[in-house]
């Protein structure tokens, strides 16, 4: 019966049956984020206002709590601290990639990418075993003889922050390379000629040009640095609570699920924000280096 | 009508893999599991009740050697005596988190997990744990401290003092106290991530006596363990804590005698472990409310308190007998490492459990909070 209602195929001209088709393309990839995003996200926002009493006492909670706070002030710092070590490198092989060559472009870009590839799990594993108390570069290091005790590189913030600094370099380089091929390679060579010494052609010319990459690129590494879950875990030796790691603690352990959830909403939330200010400085489609 | 062709059709579909499943082509397991995946709650397809209430059960543990040990000490010896059931054991963990998602969304896979008393009790009175029927578990097998309302003493095991002889040759700790004394036993340490016999040891490094620890006085804990986070790193897994002895990362540890009999045997007694001062917690098995086995799995919990399976798995993983009657049972050579034992039992103290199912959840977070 419901089959009748749909008008006969051809009479549809020629447009609209390719948006149809399209249409019913989406309809797929929609219903699943529906069924498999949408509906978990909505679950996680209501319990985070419902259990274990309805209201917003688990918001006003992570204003009170001071192991929250702790939690989020070490959050703060690793991802402050790698965001920015994470933009440096990348805007150096960033720089680097767009000023090479073109022959060697290529390869430098899958040097970058290859990385982007290897699982997170599988990265912050070969960081343990070249970096551990008995692992290869401290042993190197002693057989040389460079040093007499072996040094702690990892179990503490800075493996974290190597690992993660590791991780998201990619995420600094992409969207500012695509933002250093749209500068018009000619003006620094301009301002050179015009008696601007190197590093002032970079610094009042280069620089400026670049910002907009360097505000999308900063504000996405950024965005990715907030949720890191396995590497604190792992490289920062039980005591670099980051507060993805504690939210999976209340769901887990403590079963404060209210309170768990209020953190991963308010994560989102601030999240969600970041990508508004992003979204008004670049366009998305520009980011990755589409046309 | 279209609409009523398609779901005749769907209803066809899963009629077969109905039959096909009580054909056994797939086990139930398989079959709820894929439902999970899917997204799907099992009581869509109105199973028939040879599929649900299942002649299979299962039993869910934390994973690595202990899936093989427990299906040799547990599951094979009650299948055979049992031909109509078969034992699953499975190794996925049953967080406190993943019980209570698979209580609460009616999607119940799991019979029995492999946890402890205190979290029975922290758990039953959350309403997501069945009470165990002491009409057919036998409560003179265990200890009476170990017959709980929501949970009954599967095994003991004990946070012990672990420490490498390479760093300290000739050497025994008598407590926690040379646990905190860097300045004689210099090097890194490792506590548990989580306050399960962790309080109580920094409580009697800081001279508390054994008789006297519970209720625990947290802040004095707190501040104890403050005093050596820097040297300290905090195992998350009990296999993080094996490893990190294997790779000689640190040099004394607070971990579970069960993992820490692994290590020495491994190691041929380098790594050694003592029970002094240590902290003894009755494991404990727990059913998980509306289990799809239903009483069945009493049955299993019953056969698991034969002593003779409880030396099995001691002698496979180091886990204690809970039965008393096991512990004459014990191979005379493997009788020091028994946790259960009466010349162990007497040196270590016994876990509040009570003290725990009041306060884990909020003195963890300060604990997490005090060691950032």
């Amino acid at each position: 019966m419901s089959g009748a209602a749909l008008p006969a195929a051809p009479a549809l001209p020629r447009m609209d049956r390719t948006q149809l088709i399209v249409w019913a393309m989406a309809l797929l990839p929609i219903v699943v984020l529906c069924v498999f995003y949408f509906y978990p996200l909505m679950r996680v926002l209501t319990i985070s206002v419902t259990e274990p009493e309805f209201g917003l006492g688990n918001y006003r909670d992570i204003f009170t709590s001071s192991a929250v706070r702790r939690v989020v002030q070490t959050t703060l710092w690793i991802c402050v601290v790698s965001s920015v070590v994470s933009l440096f490198f990348g805007y150096l092989l960033a720089y680097a990639i767009v000023h090479a060559a073109p022959s060697w472009q290529s390869w430098m870009l899958l040097a970058v990418l290859l990385s982007f590839w290897v699982s997170v799990l599988i990265r912050t594993f070969s960081w343990i075993a070249l970096l551990q108390t008995r692992g290869l570069v401290n042993e190197t290091l002693q057989v040389i003889g460079l040093i007499d005790e072996p040094i702690r590189f990892i179990r503490n913030p800075f493996g974290v922050i190597l690992g993660m600094v590791h991780y998201m370099i990619p995420y600094a380089v992409l969207p500012l390379m695509a933002n250093m091929r749209t500068i018009d390679t000619r003006y620094v060579p301009a301002a050179r000629g015009l008696g601007a010494s190197p590093f002032g052609a970079f610094w009042r010319v280069f620089l400026p040009l670049s910002l907009p990459g360097l505000i999308s690129a900063s504000i996405l590494v950024f965005i990715f640095s907030i949720g890191f879950y396995i590497t604190p875990a792992l490289l920062g030796g039980g005591r670099s609570t980051m507060v993805a790691e504690y939210i999976a603690l209340q769901v887990n352990e403590t079963l404060a699920w209210g309170q768990g959830t209020a953190l991963a909403s308010s994560m989102l939330i601030l999240v969600f924000a970041m990508l508004v200010v992003l979204g008004r400085i670049v366009k998305f489609r520009t980011m990755f280096g589409a046309a | 009508m279209r609409n009523r062709t398609v779901t005749s059709d769907v209803e066809t579909r899963v009629e077969r893999f109905r039959q096909m499943t009580d054909g056994q082509l797939v086990n139930r397991r398989t079959f709820l599991n894929v439902l999970g995946v899917l997204g799907v709650s099992a009581g869509v397809f109105r199973m028939t009740p040879a599929l649900a209430q299942g002649r299979e059960i299962v039993l869910v543990n934390w994973g690595g050697d202990a899936v093989t040990a427990m299906t040799e000490a547990f599951a094979e010896p009650f299948m055979q005596a049992d031909p109509d059931h078969t034992v699953y054991v499975e190794g996925a963990g049953p967080s406190s988190g993943a019980i209570k998602s698979m209580v609460e969304s009616g999607a119940v896979t799991w019979d029995v997990a492999d946890r402890n008393i205190p979290a029975s009790l922290e758990l039953g009175r959350q309403c997501l744990l069945e009470e165990i029927d002491y009409t057919i578990v036998d409560r003179s097998k265990v200890r009476p401290e170990h017959a709980g309302q929501w949970g009954v003493g599967s095994y003991i095991f004990s946070n012990v003092i672990c420490w490498d002889t390479k760093a300290f040759p000739d050497w025994e700790p008598t407590g926690w106290a040379d646990f905190w004394n860097l300045a004689d036993y210099p090097g890194t340490r490792t506590l548990r991530r989580h306050i399960d016999g962790q309080l109580e040891a920094a409580l009697m490094a800081d001279g508390v006596a054994p008789a006297d620890i519970y209720p625990i006085d947290v802040d004095r804990a707190l501040a104890k363990i403050a005093e050596i986070k820097e040297n300290t790193i905090f195992w998350g897994s009990g296999s993080e804590s094996q490893q990190l002895f294997r790779d000689r990362e640190v040099v004394m540890g607070n971990m579970f005698n069960t993992r820490a009999s692994v290590v020495r045997r491994e190691s041929d007694a380098e790594i050694e472990f003592t029970y002094a001062q240590g902290i003894v917690w009755p494991g404990a098995w727990i059913v998980m409310k509306g289990n799809p086995a239903g009483s069945a799995v009493f049955d299993l919990i019953a056969s698991m308190q034969d002593p003779a399976a409880q030396v099995v798995l001691f002698e496979l993983l180091g886990n204690g007998p809970v039965n008393p009657e096991a512990a004459a049972m014990v191979p005379e050579a493997l009788k020091p490492l028994d946790p259960g034992s009466p010349e162990n039992y007497a040196k270590q103290i016994p876990a509040d459990a009570e003290w725990y199912a009041e306060n884990s959840a909020e003195v963890l977070n300060r604990y997490i909070e005090a060691i950032s």
